[in-house]
């Protein structure tokens, strides 16, 4: 092994540590799968590849959304494992697909464990609190972010000491259909995001606005962007619209004046 | 550096500083969720970050003490509508001493939920899908420009949830009031632009199509371009989607086990050969 490879395989798994801490706080390369896939392309000196493992992730993931505490599939930590596997074994987009998309579950049941985990640590400042050790409860606080990190970084380093031709060869061994099964399921799991975007979402009050997205990309043919923009001009419609009437109403309940246009009270 | 922030005839007792308020923020929108436990959720990182401001309100060690176990309470929103939230409560902190630590509490926990509820939707659910639907299509193109572009706008957002401590801290209780009542208008606003891109993503992201030919005698007619196509474009995206959709709504479907499904549909269909990539 090369001194570039040794540092390369450094510096991805420290990207991997880094990523969880930096998702959980600063959200500047968070864990959205361009970006991490730019990265990470940059480091193990293919950013091409990079680039597309990201983006075919970053595709899968849109919608995907830990709110509230809850756990999602780590795609940022596929597409570190992915670049890392692709770009070492030269083994290619499919071989991404398949290693990095069961790691990113199973990295699912690690956050959970470090946020078991981190309860303790609670427990330990808020002691060190009522004893006014501040001093020492400050300092404490910084296991968290490492803590955390271990999440993806033990994963990344698991995939990179158990080597990459090990990797390789596993990959050989699989049968066509399951790589080709992994590339479709790639393709389809987009919709489990958009599925839960839509439960996030007032759908049954604004479902001709789905459509109108549906038509327009489908039918039209009409970029993201576009089909956006015509989305902002319906919610600045609408709020305007909607502000203007609560206004009036609350005019009506203050003064007690009947308001011009009765009708339009009913709408609802 | 002696910038003290005073709020109109309020008595600013402690000489709280720009300086200290951007601190308290900064350390909060690093550590954020990095105490995170199931307990009180982001309390710790609450009680951690504004530990230095408070040190410098409370010259008495109980006082302090107990407005640090008061923070140590179970905290979660949005970082960037937290930011507002802490900053109004540490206005309320520096003003009224440890005779406010109740009022502080109620505070957080009314504002927290409806606040995170627009925050996550715009911060979390509708700019990355956006931009990550944009941005995503650009870099399978080998194209980095919408990474770096998210990159950099994801920068001067740090700044801004940084710069919101301030607002808060300043306009006080009475900014984050008042933005409640507009809130629910704004939420539903901002629906209506997701909704429309959610539509196009099923159109354009979702990706379903048969290889599956009928055969009579010496014509052949594909399922996909003849008959699929034909009834609508996208149709297998669209069933899919609603398909899921309905599974979500079950509270045994978690989006893991969905996404299990997924992969174990694409596995069968990619065996028998009825779907193709």
């Amino acid at each position: 092994m090369s001194g570039i490879q040794l540092l390369q395989d450094i510096v991805i798994i420290l990207l991997a540590g880094y990523m969880t801490i930096d998702q959980n706080g600063l959200v500047i390369m968070s864990w959205f799968p361009v970006i991490v896939g730019m990265i990470s392309g940059l480091i193990m000196g293919d950013m091409h590849t990079g680039l597309i493992i990201g983006g075919t992730f970053q595709l899968m993931m849109l919608g995907v959304a830990a709110l509230g505490g809850a756990s999602a599939p780590n795609y940022g930590l596929a597409t570190i494992v992915g670049v890392f596997v692709a770009v070492r074994t030269g083994a290619g987009i499919k071989a991404a697909i398949a290693v990095g998309l069961p790691v990113g579950l199973i990295a699912i049941q690690l956050e959970v464990l470090a946020r078991i985990i981190s309860n303790f640590l609670a427990h330990k400042m808020q002691t060190d609190n009522e004893a006014h050790q501040w001093h020492k409860m400050r300092r404490e606080a910084w296991l968290g972010p490492i803590l955390f990190s271990l999440q993806t970084a033990l994963p990344t380093a698991l995939v990179v000491l158990v080597g990459p031709q090990v990797v390789k060869f596993i990959l050989a061994a699989v049968p066509k259909w399951v790589t080709n099964g992994l590339t479709i399921a790639g393709g389809m799991l987009p919709v489990v995001g958009i599925g839960m975007l839509m439960h996030y979402m007032p759908v049954k009050k604004f479902l001709p606005y789905i459509i109108v997205g549906f038509v327009l990309a489908a039918y039209l043919k009409i970029p993201v962007l576009g089909i956006a923009l015509v989305g902002f001009a319906g919610a600045y419609w609408y709020f305007t619209s909607e502000s203007r009437k609560a206004d009036k109403a609350a005019a009506v309940t203050t003064t007690g004046a009947p308001t011009e246009e009765e009708d339009d009270d009913y709408d609802e | 550096m002696t910038t003290t922030m005073n709020n109109n005839n309020e008595t600013d007792r402690s000489e709280i500083t720009k300086k200290d308020l951007r601190r308290a923020a900064s350390r909060y929108n690093f550590m954020a969720v990095n105490l995170f436990n199931y307990e009180s959720q982001m309390g710790p990182a609450v009680a951690w970050s504004l530990a230095p401001i408070l040190r410098k309100i409370y010259k008495n060690d109980d006082d302090y003490q107990q407005a640090l176990d008061n923070h140590f309470n179970y905290f979660n929103s949005t970082t960037v509508m937290s930011s507002i939230i802490l900053g109004a409560t540490t206005a309320m902190e520096a003003k009224d001493g440890i005779q406010s630590k109740d009022a502080v509490q109620s505070l957080k926990t009314s504002l927290m939920g409806p606040l995170a509820g627009v925050g996550d939707t715009l911060v979390w659910v509708l700019w990355p899908t956006i931009i990550g639907s944009i941005s995503g299509y650009m870099a399978l193109q080998g194209n980095p420009l919408g990474a770096i572009i998210w990159l950099i706008a994801n920068i001067a957002f740090w700044f801004i949830k940084v710069k919101m401590f301030e607002v808060g801290y300043t306009s006080g209780t009475k900014l984050v009031t008042s933005l409640g009542s507009k809130m629910t208008l704004f939420t539903e606003a901002a629906s209506i632009m997701g909704l429309s891109v959610v539509g196009a993503l099923i159109a354009t992201v979702v990706k379903v199509q048969t290889p599956l030919k009928f055969a009579f005698g010496k014509v052949s007619l594909s399922l996909q371009n003849g008959v699929f196509d034909k009834i609508m474009p996208a149709l297998l995206p669209a069933l899919l989607t609603l398909l899921v959709y309905k599974l979500l709504g079950n509270k045994k479907w978690t989006p893991t086990r969905i996404i299990l499904l997924v992969i174990v549909i694409a596995l069968a269909g990619s065996f028998f050969g009825i779907f193709k990539a």
